[in-house]
């Protein structure tokens, strides 16, 4: 058992990682993500954060409380296939589905000592999305939660590698919601698999902004 | 257990739990169909605790989304026959 730099060696636990726990755990994250989730595009590691580009969400304009749903590789390529997709040409008043594009990035913070979610969204056709547009393709209650609650925010910031402006969910609450998350489950934090889980349980977390879903089998220990 | 009477929908036993400092329910014991979503657990307890900014989560340091099936979360989360739902509220400004 790893027990130098493990987290389960710092009791109790604060809900924050080492930069080489967060290097351990991203690598064990994507390909669980990859061995669990193929219709998905993968998480790759991407000289020192982990990077999922053109997920495609999928939302219809009428049911805006359900969870985005992720369109399979066989549906996209469905549409790929199909003629060139004029967004303009669909009319408001039809089952419009918007399929906007996101890129996330998982970089480490050093100064919270935790995971940061950056995201940018873009139009299918390539045009990039405002927060205010970025806010309407949320789940229903993403937004309230995400100005009232103090567990996260969205803000805008320089990519700490890219020197290029990003969405971020900000991490300053997620130490403390890390920690209320593992404190159900003492044997998670003392027995040194927190690295393993990390990812993992922070992701259901973070996801559910935009509705996304960690498969339930990724949580079943390899 | 979950009750498994023939011809009827499966039912799971769902416990709801308080930590941190919010508030524990009277009631906090229910039955709710399987086939029922996460969201119907989660807006019970908003509706109790009068809150919209709950964290809800269950045992396995996972926060299940809205849209999962309760019973899919029996049964890769429940013990000694109920799901267990944690709550807190300390996650709102002020």
């Amino acid at each position: 058992m790893d027990i130098k730099q493990d987290v389960g060696n710092v009791f109790p636990w604060d809900g924050t990682l080492t930069s080489s726990d967060f290097f351990r755990a991203a690598h064990m994250f994507s390909d669980k993500w990859r061995r669990f989730n193929t219709s998905v595009p993968p998480w790759l590691w991407v000289e020192g954060y982990l990077s999922l580009e053109k997920m495609s969400l999928f939302k219809s304009s009428e049911e805006k409380q359900d969870a985005g749903s992720l369109i399979s590789k066989e549906e996209r390529n469905m549409l790929e296939n199909e003629e060139p997709f004029d967004c303009a040409s669909l009319g408001p008043e039809s089952d419009y589905q918007e399929i906007n594009h996101y890129d996330f990035h998982v970089v480490y913070s050093a100064s919270y000592k935790v995971p940061v979610l950056y995201f940018r969204a873009y139009h299918c056709d390539g045009q990039p999305l405002l927060l205010s547009e970025i806010e309407k393709g949320l789940p229903g209650l993403s937004v309230k939660l995400l100005s009232e609650s103090k567990w996260t925010f969205i803000t805008q910031e320089e990519h700490p590698y890219l020197n290029r402006p990003w969405y971020k969910l900000h991490p300053c609450g997620t130490c403390e919601w890390m920690k209320l998350l593992f404190s159900t489950h003492k044997s998670l934090t003392t027995n040194g698999s927190t690295i393993e889980h990390y990812l993992i349980s922070w992701f259901s977390v973070v996801g559910q902004v935009f509705g996304l879903k960690i498969p339930l089998e990724m949580l079943n220990c390899s | 257990m979950a009750t498994d009477s023939p011809g009827s929908v499966r039912k799971v036993v769902v416990l709801l739990r308080a930590t941190g400092d919010a508030p524990i329910l009277k009631q906090a014991k229910f039955k709710i169909a399987g086939t029922d979503k996460f969201a119907k657990v989660i807006d019970f307890l908003r509706r109790q605790l009068h809150r919209d900014t709950l964290f809800v989560y269950v045992n396995s340091a996972f926060s299940p989304n809205p849209d999962e099936s309760v019973i899919d979360l029996y049964k890769n989360f429940g013990i000694d026959g109920k799901l267990v739902v944690n709550y807190a509220c300390s996650m709102a400004w002020g």
